[in-house]
Parts: structure tokens; C-alpha cells; sequence
């Protein structure tokens, strides 16, 4: 390329090296040399043609934009219940269900050690009765919701959900949805010696609810891969995407060694995935790129799927709460506004845009409503979603979309050495990648090599914004404990104690669980009582501790 | 003078473990030794405070119910007699919450963003 050889002064540059967030070296300017291999119809298609990296339809935002799915949940189910007509009246598209931690560790709220987790991050659910009350008036046979539990709660709190759509009425083969149901994904990055349930029957629970799901709910997407939690947790971009990939195949290799009759065809398009957006802009939009390539390679060569939809990487994002600061929160509504429009390049079929009050609290409904306004502006005013893929073709961006590429191919490798992703978890090779990676962040931040507005740098002594802050119902355990002693009063306690008879035999035989899952909970046995059965089972989860590369 | 000692905590069930971890392996690596103990209810940090003989109790909350379990944990420590050892608690706590860790007897409180130098420093200087 002839090099402009103009009259204007040669500045110094600001640094020495520039590189992405991962550390790939990024240069002055790319020009067409830079993608000189790329092959249009090989390594790029049109939108809705593989390998997919220009996006999963033909039509993408033109024909239906992204939903706006809003991952929210507060104190009680009635409070939860609140939130969400607003929500919806704001027009959001999609639910997203936050559950609380007693919820997420399967506890009742009068078992012990529920007492300081009530409420906290999110919504206390502990029986069907909860999910009635929580989408009571809402039309959730046209709005889809996401279930978002973690591995040891992913079978009670999604059958809830299923037995309360029955009771209205809705027909589980229409019902569409999402479990997050990933059992790597909390499992890689949070080591909890007080969980109920060890890693690898947690697996199978998850799995089980991906094959009943298969056949009863066929529209329904029970497991949805979530990198999110592991990238929050301190890995890279490239790092997030191998363990993508690496997840998929590990649960993709259980269904196929169970031998149970599906082919990768009956399951794997229902698989869905859930990334972050974080900000580092190109290389986040790169990122997304790459995982679609790679996932469409993945299904067409290692499993030779026929079915498109196998080879499709649909995907929600979250924009990156870790990006967010404690300090001078409303500049979080800037980062998160770049990071709904990184996502929206990128092709993305539902967002959750955090709060700028996330670093502190749950969101309060005036910061809630501002992350739904801000996928509102991007959808209605800005225009980008007129062209699918605008920034396909780009010399940066190709170029960028095939080394990020490159480095999780190189990870991924890297993950099957250590025995694929179940084994990476369990011996603790993957917790450690994580604490590795969330220490060279902290050490560039520290260092300064890396910027962050209002901590590192542009720091005030006085924090200048007025925000007001969420807090928990005072109330709450108190509520919510009376709710349960009601609940076990008007019900029949004979019926409880024969579902879960039943749930323990099934559970020892090795069978599908979901079925005494579901009978159990129609008769409103609460998420305690099953957890409960699993523990005397599986026994208590041996703590691994935190510290392996301490 | 040996090595200070360090307990390290989360509350229970809450699962946002980056700040507990980068705080742990930087106290580690300025020399100090770090007991680190994963979620855990109060009367657990209590009683490991107090068979370790730890002289720093560092607990970190990314969890809302922070006012309730320092309140208990703080009520655990002056009942075991255990008062007087260094508690640092770092995380989110709500601005307006700050003064009232300080009357509930918490020594040090250092919110998301602070320097990690600054904590060594400041447990350095809080142990005698």
C-alpha cells in the first residue's frame, strides 16, 4: 500500500505498544493486507449462511430486533411481580428471573443459614406458589422468560416454572424460554464449600433437565452456556470463548455417552449462549464473531450436525457488571451504553443492559428503567440495526475476529489438555486460570496500564452524583417465613412425603429426575425439601477451598 | 515478630469471590498468612478467629445483608472476648452505611476500586 506522504508532522504515539484487553497487539491502522486470506464465502458468508460470523439470520434486526430481556428479581414474589408489569409496561420483550441466594443454594427460608441470604441479588422463590404469584397478569405464553438459577437449583426453580405455565393453562410444547442450567458455568469460577449438591451429580441434574426439556418442552432452551460468569470472574476474551465452546462440548459428550436415543440433531438447537459484553469495544464485537465461527466449525466438523440450527450460535449478553465502579456510579450508564452498542454490532438476540447502580445494589426501578431506554434508543434512534453485520468487511475487524479467533482455538486445545471442561473444573485448573487473570487485571489497574475513570484516574474526593440506593424489605424474613408456614399448612403433606419418596428413588436408580421433579412441586414441595433429598444422596459438596494457586 | 495472621471471609452464600480473592493473594504476597475461608456464616468465622489465633479478620461483602451479619459477627467476636482483633471489611457497603460499621465496631472499610497497596499498609499499621 502507497503510504500517505503528506506534510503533516509525525506525532510520537501515546504509547509504546497498543494492545486489546487480552494483550493482542493492535496496530497504527489495518488495511486490506491485513485480510488478504479471507475467503468470502468460506470464512465469512452472508448473514443466515455458515460459518455465521455475519450473524445467525438472513434479515437479523431488520426482520425482528433483539429482545429486551431484563434480568431482575426483588424481595418478595409480589414485590418481583411489581417490577415487572412496570418493566413490561416500559416495554421490555423478554423476562429474566434473579434469584436470591437462599433460592440459588436450594434453601427454605427457616432452614439454617438462610437467614443472611434472603433477598440478597435477587428474588426469594421456594415454591410454585412464588412463580404464580411472581408473573401473576403476565402474558407469558407471548413473552419468553429466562431462568436463571445456578447447577444445584436449576431443576426445581425451572420446573416452577413449568408446573405454574400447566396451571394456567399453557401447553408445555408452546412454551419458550431459557434455563441458564449451565453446570460449568458458576462451577469454574465459584468455589462454595457450603453448596448442597458436589459438582458431578450437580452435572447430571442439569442434564437431565436439558433431555426431559428435549421431548416435554421442546421450545424451551434449557441450557443457555454462560461464559458471563466466568469472564466476570477475571478471564479474557478469547479465555471466555474457549470455555464456551468447552462447556458445550463437555454436556454434548454426557447426552451422546448416556446413549439415550438423541443425536446431537434432537438437542443441540436448543442450546443457547450468554456472553458478556465488556469494554473493550473491537475486540468484544470481535469476540462474538469468532464464537460464531467457531461454534458453526465445532458442530459441522468435530459432530457432524446436519440440522442448521445445531451449528447456529444464538446468543444473549449481559453487559459487564465487573466493569462497573462503586465510584461516581452514573458514569456506569455511559459504559453500559457502549456495551449495548458493541453487542448490537455484533448480532446479539437479547440483552440485558446492567444498572448504574449495580456496583451497590439491586437496581432501583428509576436505574432499571433507564438500562430498558437504553436498548430503546439503540433499537429506535441510532439506526443500527438497519444493516445486519455493518462492520463486516472491516480490515480491523476481520482481522481482529480471526486472531481472537486463533487464541481460543489455542485455549480451547489448552482446556482438552487438561481433560476437557468437567475435568478442568473439577481439578481446579480452570478456578486457577481465573484467579491468575483477575490479578494481572487488578496488577494493570494498579499499575495504571490499565485505565479506569473515577478509580485509577479522573479520581474525586467527594463522590458528586445524588443516587439513591435499593435496599431489602426489613421485613423480608420475617414474610417470607410466615408465607412458608401457610403454605405447609394448606397443603397435603401425604402427597409431599410420597413425591419425594418417589424423587429419592429416582434420584439413586440414576433415572431422569425431572418427572418426580414435577409431580413434587405441583404439590407445592418447596425448593428445601428436594434439595434436601439430594444432599442425604450426593452427600455434602467437598470444599476445594478458594486459594488453589495461593 | 512472626508473620501476621489472617482470616479471610465472604458472607455465606454469595458467590461475587474476585475482590476476596485479589485482597487474599496480595496479602499473601506482602508476606502475610492467609487463612482463607470461602462463604461462611458468622458463628464459623467467629470460632476459626478464635482457634487460629488470627490477628486480622478481613471479610468481604459484595452481599446486601452486610449490616445483619457484621452485626452478628461483631456480637460473636466481644463474647468470645476476641473484640479487640483487627476487623477490616472491604466490598460494597452503601455510602450512607459507612460511619455506622465504625459503631459497630468494624476498623477498616475499604470499598471496590481501593488500592491494594493501601490495605496492606493499613493492616500493617493496625496490628501492633
Amino acid at each position: 500500500m502507497k503510504s500517505n506522504k503528506s506534510n503533516i508532522v509525525k506525532r510520537k504515539e501515546r504509547k509504546e505498544v497498543f494492545t486489546t484487553s487480552s494483550g493482542i497487539p493492535v496496530k497504527r491502522v489495518y488495511t486490506p493486507e491485513d485480510i488478504a486470506d479471507l475467503q468470502y464465502d468460506r470464512d465469512l458468508g452472508s448473514p443466515g449462511e455458515e460459518p455465521y460470523v455475519r450473524g445467525i439470520y438472513p434479515t437479523m434486526y431488520r426482520g425482528r430486533l433483539w429482545t429486551i430481556r431484563q434480568f431482575s428479581g426483588l424481595n418478595s414474589a409480589e414485590d418481583t411481580n411489581k417490577r415487572y408489569k412496570y418493566m413490561y409496561q416500559q416495554g421490555i420483550t423478554g423476562f429474566s428471573i434473579a434469584f436470591d441466594n437462599a433460592t440459588l443454594a436450594g434453601l427454605d427460608p427457616d432452614d439454617e443459614g438462610a437467614e443472611f441470604e434472603i433477598g440478597t441479588g435477587g428474588v426469594n422463590v421456594f415454591s410454585m406458589k412464588d412463580m404464580e404469584e411472581m408473573f401473576d397478569g403476565l402474558p407469558i405464553e407471548k413473552v419468553s422468560t429466562a431462568v436463571i438459577p445456578i447447577m444445584w437449583s436449576t431443576c426445581q426453580t425451572t420446573g416452577m416454572y413449568f408446573a405454574m405455565a400447566e396451571k394456567r393453562g399453557i401447553d408445555l410444547k408452546k412454551l419458550d424460554g431459557t434455563t441458564e442450567g449451565d453446570p460449568l458455568s458458576t462451577a469454574s469460577c465459584i468455589t462454595n464449600p457450603t453448596a448442597s449438591v458436589p459438582f458431578r451429580h450437580a452435572f447430571r441434574l442439569c442434564v437431565d433437565l436439558a433431555e426431559w426439556s428435549a421431548i416435554n418442552v421442546p421450545k424451551w432452551h434449557a441450557i443457555s452456556f454462560t461464559s458471563y460468569n466466568y469472564r466476570e470472574a477475571g478471564v479474557n476474551a478469547y479465555q471466555e470463548i474457549a470455555g464456551l465452546m468447552a462447556a458445550a462440548i463437555a454436556v454434548i459428550e454426557e447426552e451422546l455417552h448416556r446413549d439415550r436415543g438423541l443425536g446431537v440433531d434432537d438437542f443441540v438447537p436448543q442450546f443457547t449462549f450468554h456472553l458478556s459484553s465488556h469494554s473493550d469495544f473491537f475486540e468484544e464485537i470481535a469476540k462474538m464473531r469468532a464464537a460464531r465461527r467457531m461454534w458453526c466449525k465445532i458442530m459441522t466438523e468435530r459432530y457432524n450436525a446436519k440440522d442448521p440450527h445445531s451449528k447456529m450460535l444464538r446468543f444473549h449478553i449481559q453487559t459487564a457488571g465487573s466493569s462497573l465502579t462503586y465510584q461516581q456510579p452514573l458514569n456506569n450508564a455511559i459504559r453500559v451504553a457502549y456495551q449495548i452498542l458493541a453487542a448490537s454490532l455484533s448480532g446479539a438476540q437479547s440483552m440485558h443492559a446492567c444498572s448504574y447502580d449495580e456496583a451497590l445494589c439491586i437496581p432501583t426501578e428509576e436505574s432499571a428503567l433507564l438500562s430498558i431506554r437504553t436498548q430503546q434508543i439503540a433499537q429506535h434512534e441510532i439506526n443500527v440495526t438497519n444493516v445486519a453485520d455493518p462492520l463486516g468487511g472491516s480490515y480491523f475487524v476481520e482481522s481482529l475476529t480471526n486472531e481472537v479467533e486463533k487464541k481460543a482455538w489455542e485455549y480451547l486445545e489448552e482446556i482438552d489438555k487438561h481433560g476437557g471442561f468437567v475435568e478442568a473444573v473439577e481439578s481446579g485448573w480452570f478456578r486457577a486460570e481465573v484467579e491468575k487473570a483477575e490479578m494481572k487485571r487488578e496488577d494493570e489497574v494498579r499499575s495504571g496500564e490499565r485505565d479506569v475513570v473515577g478509580v485509577n484516574c479522573f479520581k474525586m474526593t467527594e463522590e458528586p452524583y445524588k443516587v439513591s440506593f435499593f435496599r431489602r424489605d426489613p421485613q423480608l424474613v420475617e414474610k417470607q417465613r410466615a408465607k412458608l408456614q401457610k403454605l405447609k399448612e394448606e397443603r397435603d403433606d401425604r402427597e409431599v412425603e410420597k413425591a419425594l419418596e418417589e424423587l429419592r428413588q429416582v434420584t439413586e436408580s440414576g433415572e431422569n429426575v425431572m418427572p418426580a421433579v414435577m409431580k413434587a412441586l405441583k404439590v407445592y414441595t418447596t425448593i428445601g425439601e428436594i434439595s434436601k433429598v439430594w444432599k442425604s444422596i450426593f452427600g455434602p459438596i467437598v470444599p476445594s477451598g478458594l486459594a488453589i494457586t495461593m | 515478630m512472626g508473620k501476621i495472621r489472617v482470616l479471610m471471609a465472604k458472607p455465606g452464600y454469595d458467590s461475587h469471590f474476585r475482590g476476596a480473592v485479589v485482597v487474599a493473594t496480595t496479602l499473601r504476597n506482602a508476606g502475610m498468612e492467609v487463612i482463607y475461608l470461602g462463604g461462611q456464616q458468622p458463628s464459623e468465622v467467629a470460632n476459626t478467629a478464635l482457634q487460629e489465633d488470627v490477628d486480622v479478620i478481613g471479610i468481604s461483602t459484595l452481599s446486601s445483608t452486610y449490616m445483619e451479619y457484621l452485626t452478628e459477627l461483631t456480637s460473636l467476636l466481644k463474647n468470645k472476648g476476641i473484640a479487640e482483633k483487627l476487623l477490616v471489611v472491604g466490598g460494597v457497603v452503601i455510602p450512607d452505611d459507612v460511619p455506622k460499621l465504625k459503631e459497630m465496631g468494624v476498623d477498616g472499610y475499604f470499598p471496590p476500586g481501593s488500592d491494594l497497596v493501601s490495605i496492606v499498609d493499613y493492616i500493617r499499621n493496625g496490628v501492633k
